[in-house]
């Protein structure tokens, strides 16, 4: 009876000890691991959804989500925008041009983060031909090509925000791949980004079947206005215009006007005809702009001038109202400059976005641009009457009106300032201010600084700006510095040298 | 055997412990929870740079110190700068200098605070080195670099160095402290020729020669002009500037133009550019006089202004030739000649509708309602019309109110521009002041109109206000709910009432609140407070400002807000 005791209980232990299959299984029980995934197609496809969604990310602690950092990048230092109340002392710093290196807004992470994730796909995803038969060559294609696109715009904003960064093009898959990398010169990663371009075009669809979809992912046009973006960064005008043309030629895209409501269609609904790439926030994925905008706790508000200096003031002598479409109800709300295109629910300026309603698209590209772009570049090729007729049709769509200066189609300087005026009406607030300035103030070795000491002029306040014309006539304070923590922790990067 | 097994055993076994245990090393444990150097510290840290400037620290005794518990900011200046300092000084070593000199040297570099980069603007830091006196900043340009000029003496040539007790600034120079008072740097410098001599001349020039000890006292600051200023004006000598205002013939004396000239030249307080131009206005040494000051196209501009629609230029401040930091304060320069100017008081006929956030708004001036919210306490949406926080919020706001209908039985009855502001306010839930900023207004004794459409929420409403002009309570108060009495223009100004449009209607009134004496000539509040009543219907249209010794009744306006005078 001993014995069989015994053997029970020995017979139990070894008994339970075989059942239990995975005590030795290391494997996460809660993911997948990399050697299960990149097997299916429809492991590729989630793959690129996951690059798209990475840019929607929130912003924690030091890590700043992308929207917010493009917007930030893009209107902070320039003359659109204002802090609000509830601005931190940071954001004040970016304002005021006293970026030190430990300013969280120049943590460049999430858009490493998102430039991780395309090299991850362009890595991994040729491997899954030989595991999956359904998978095709042109998917293959095409899933490589938006990577490739996505990751060349996350390097082109990171070229224009910090002028040399590292440019890494492997995946960091494993912590074994953790080295540090140091910055590569700026015309090497132009360079990165024309190539990665050029080899996406022809993977990209004109289409992908829906509305949403080809404005949400990146489609050939938009790989079109990144490169026309990127020439006109990089001064070469006659592959600007081509591109643009690509995308003016496909009668494809439009400008909202007749009649339509631009706020309505444009901002409020989005993924509109005009529309060419933008961010796809919705009820379960919230834009930041609550929190930054929203009157009673905003961060950011439009600058007091924009009204009588910007879009103009109307002659309240005549009967007739002129009203430039683009100001008022569609920009900003006129009585307390709250920034309207990301947190208004009218045009007519009366009511406001709920918090859980703040989901405005965030917009990369739009036809408008791409007209305007057209029109910079055909005016630096000594074409200025036809870059005003390009003008003359954003103009007429907004209902613009002269009020302090009019366009001079005769002359190229002349029509170089008129048409980043026009820039400034036409995209407030989409963060694309700053790199406007920079991109027409250091055309022809800098040869017109002055459109950055102008825009220094009215944001600065007045007990700071004679420091702040001594800055901006240092062209390195043009570009942020490299966040503290990455100088710490990758050892190769060498600091901007304003920053010293 | 088995007893030699186990012995060679044991013995194996304690040779191996004795062999091991050297080998065993001694863990270190660090005692420090940082390793972060002080500032005296970091200088030793790195003797290529600073050997000099810690040799002058150690000489003087202040090593000590600053190898201590506190917070710091020090300007470190490298050891080139220093020895450059030295060849200047004609001392071969530090050791040479005299002790005096070289500890005002240090406390000059010093200041008992933590003061990073980001605070720095266009002029002095916010507190005051240990010397006494401030440091000045600025950003200027070398080799086509930019970096943060200290002083106008020395770059910044690495900042914000933090360190245990404070933060070190790497200067490329000494900073010198001014050895000189603000008369003593003037009459140093012969192109202040003229000026100089009309310190002189008013007794000026011993209160701008003395460094006062109490340093509550001390400061000053002047705004001189040049000989070349005087000459474009047509003064080309002192004669000259005596005989155009030294009327009594003694400039010393309170009461002659020259002393009031030069009064009004010197403020008290140290004011850097950028803190003249941080305030709308500043009270010179003349009594009862002000400069204001304008901030236009990036130049300071001093007593522009617009009175009665005529538009006096301004006097700019030339920027590279001010900011003069002397022992006892800082002077100016002032691009033109000026001197104050005796203004004949004038009436103003104030449209409080008329402001500059409803100009900005073409789609509602002169056109439909507006109203502004304030959405928390710390939010004033308006710049000169603020007011008190009232506990709900649907009343917390201020409405342009404007409608040009004949029907209508508010501004369509004939107000000025058809236009008026609507103000609620009243205890316990409505906002308890509002407060309006008028514009200039030249010094002298005038009569104050409160012009207002009469409106009562509810038959039973009232509202009683009280009205004062920067605190002073005026004689009468005015009530937003009682209509103009009957009687001709001079039986109502006998009691303190007028028309003030050319609309008859009763409910456009205009009642006198008293007559105040403005002391200097500026913008200035006026405030009405709640006494009794409360209601929404508040309109508030114009204030008049009319001198006690001219009509008070006319010029009407219309509603197209012109003025006539009948």
């Amino acid at each position: 009876m001993k014995q069989f005791f015994s053997i029970t209980v020995l017979l139990t232990l070894v008994l339970s000890t075989t059942s239990c299959k995975k005590w030795l299984d290391l494997k996460p029980q809660d993911g997948i691991v990399g050697d299960e995934f990149w097997q299916t197609k429809e492991q590729v496809e989630a793959g690129i959804i996951g690059i798209y969604s990475s840019l929607l990310s929130e912003t924690s602690g030091t890590s700043i989500g992308p929207v917010e950092s493009f917007f930030l990048w893009g209107e902070a230092r320039a003359d659109m925008v204002v802090p609000g109340f509830r601005a931190s002392a940071e954001e004040l710093d970016i304002v005021n041009m006293n970026i030190q290196p430990n300013n969280r807004y120049t943590n460049w992470r999430m858009l490493y983060q998102t430039i991780n994730y395309c090299n991850t796909l362009i890595q991994l995803a040729p491997g899954v031909l030989q595991t999956d038969n359904t998978f095709t060559q042109e998917q293959l294609n095409r899933a490589v090509a938006e990577a490739k696109t996505v990751r060349a715009l996350m390097y082109f904003y990171l070229v224009r925000t910090f002028r040399d960064v590292p440019l890494k093009l492997n995946a960091t898959i494993s912590d074994e791949d953790i080295e540090p990398i140091a910055k590569s010169n700026a015309d090497a990663v132009l360079t990165q980004i024309i190539t990665d371009l050029k080899e996406a075009e022809p993977g990209l669809p004109l289409s992908y079947g829906n509305q949403a979809a080809d404005k949400g992912r990146v489609t050939r046009y938009a790989a079109n206005a990144i490169l026309a973006d990127v020439y006109l960064w990089t001064e070469k005008y006659a592959e600007c215009v081509a591109e643009c043309d690509k995308i003016i030629n496909s009668n494809r895209f439009g400008l909202i006007g007749g009649g339509q409501s631009i706020f309505d269609e444009l901002y409020l609904q989005g993924n509109s005809s005009e529309s060419i790439f933008e961010l796809q926030f919705d009820v379960q994925k919230l834009n930041p702009f609550y929190g930054m905008h929203h009157p009673t706790i905003r961060r950011w508000g439009g600058a007091p001038h924009l009204m009588d200096q910007v879009f103009g003031p109307d002659d309240p002598n005549t009967l007739e109202v002129e009203q430039d479409l683009r100001g008022l109800g569609t920009s900003l709300r006129g009585s307390d400059f709250t920034i309207w295109k990301y947190i208004g629910a009218n045009n007519t300026a009366t009511s406001i976005r709920s918090a859980d309603q703040s989901f405005a698209n965030w917009i990369f590209y739009r036809y408008a641009d791409v007209l305007l772009m057209k029109a910079e570049a055909i005016n630096q090729m000594d074409q200025p009457l036809e870059a005003s007729r390009l003008v003359k049709i954003i103009r007429e769509r907004a209902e613009a009106f002269d009020f302090n200066s009019t366009m001079d189609s005769t002359s190229k300087s002349g029509m170089e300032e008129f048409i980043l005026q026009e820039r400034q009406r036409e995209f407030a607030f989409e963060g694309k201010r700053w790199y406007d300035v920079l991109r027409n103030a250091k055309r022809n070795n800098y040869q017109n600084l002055q459109y950055l000491l102008e825009v220094t002029a009215t944001s600065i306040p007045a007990d700071r700006q004679q420091a702040a014309f001594n800055k901006i006539r240092d062209k390195n304070s043009h570009y942020l510095p490299i966040f503290l923590y990455e100088m710490q922790t990758n050892k190769l990067l060498v600091q901007n040298p304003f920053y010293k | 055997m088995n007893r030699n097994v186990l012995f060679s055993l044991v013995l194996s076994t304690i040779l191996a412990t004795g062999l091991l245990l050297p080998a065993c090393k001694k863990v270190e444990i660090n005692p420090y929870t940082t390793e972060d150097v002080n500032i005296v510290g970091y200088l030793a840290k790195h003797p290529d740079s600073f050997s000099l400037f810690k040799q002058i620290l150690d000489r003087t005794g202040n090593s000590a110190f600053l190898n201590a518990y506190g917070a710091y900011t020090v300007f470190a200046p490298t050891n080139s700068g220093v020895k450059s300092w030295l060849a200047k000084n004609n001392a071969a070593a530090v050791d040479a200098v005299s002790m005096d000199k070289l500890q005002d040297l240090v406390k000059f570099h010093l200041l008992v605070d933590t003061i990073t980069t980001g605070v720095f603007k266009d002029g002095k830091l916010p507190v005051a080195t240990m010397l006494g006196q401030y440091l000045v900043t600025g950003v200027g340009m070398k080799n086509g670099a930019s970096s943060y000029l200290i002083n106008r003496q020395a770059f910044v040539t690495q900042s914000n160095v933090i360190v245990g007790n404070g933060i070190i600034h790497v200067v490329d120079n000494v900073l010198e402290p001014s050895t000189l008072t603000i008369a003593k740097q003037l009459e140093a410098k012969p192109e202040y020729s003229i000026f100089v001599e009309a310190m002189k001349a008013t007794g000026f020039y011993d209160l701008l020669n003395t460094v006062d000890p109490d340093t509550t006292k001390r400061w000053m600051s002047v705004i001189a002009e040049s000989n070349r200023a005087f000459a474009d004006s047509g003064i080309t000598s002192f004669d000259a500037l005596k005989a155009k205002y030294s009327q009594t013939g003694n400039p010393a004396s309170p009461n002659d133009s020259l002393y009031m000239y030069m009064a009004y030249h010197v403020m008290t307080g140290i004011k850097f550019l950028g803190d003249i131009i941080t305030a709308p206005a500043h009270v010179t040494l003349q009594p009862q006089e002000v400069i204001s000051v304008q901030y236009k196209n990036q130049e300071v501009v001093l007593n522009e202004a617009e009175f009665n629609g005529v538009f006096e230029p301004g006097i700019v401040l030339n920027r590279t030739g001010s900011d003069n930091a002397a022992t006892n304060g800082v002077w100016h320069d002032a691009q033109a000649h000026y001197t104050l100017k005796y203004r004949k008081p004038t009436a103003v006929f104030w449209d409080v509708a008329t402001f500059p956030e409803i100009l900005k708004m073409p789609t509602h001036y002169k056109r439909q309602n507006f109203t502004w919210t304030r959405q928390s306490e710390s939010d004033q949406p308006l710049q000169d019309i603020v007011w008190g926080w009232g506990a709900l919020a649907g009343t917390n706001t201020m409405t342009y109110y404007y409608n040009s209908s004949s029907s209508n039985s508010i501004t369509g009855r004939g107000a000025n521009n058809f236009d008026a502001i609507q103000m609620p306010m009243g205890l316990p839930n409505r906002p308890v002041w509002w407060e309006l900023t008028t514009p200039p207004i030249v010094k002298g004794k005038y009569k104050v109109w409160i012009c207002y459409v009469q409106r009562k929420q509810s038959s039973s409403s009232n509202q009683l206000c009280q009205v004062s002009i920067n605190g002073d309570v005026m004689a009468n108060t005015m009530n937003f709910t009682l209509t103009r009495p009957s009687g001709t223009d001079a039986e109502l100004e006998a009691i303190g009432w007028k028309r003030y449009t050319e609309g008859t209607n009763a409910v456009l009134a205009g009642k006198l609140v008293g007559v105040y004496d403005f002391k200097t000539t500026q913008r200035h509040t006026i405030r009405f407070t709640p006494l009794a009543g409360t209601q929404n219907d508040n309109y508030l249209d114009m204030i008049h400002f009319i001198p006690i010794d001219e009509p008070q009744y006319l010029p009407r306006f219309t509603s197209e807000g012109e003025k006539i005078y009948q």
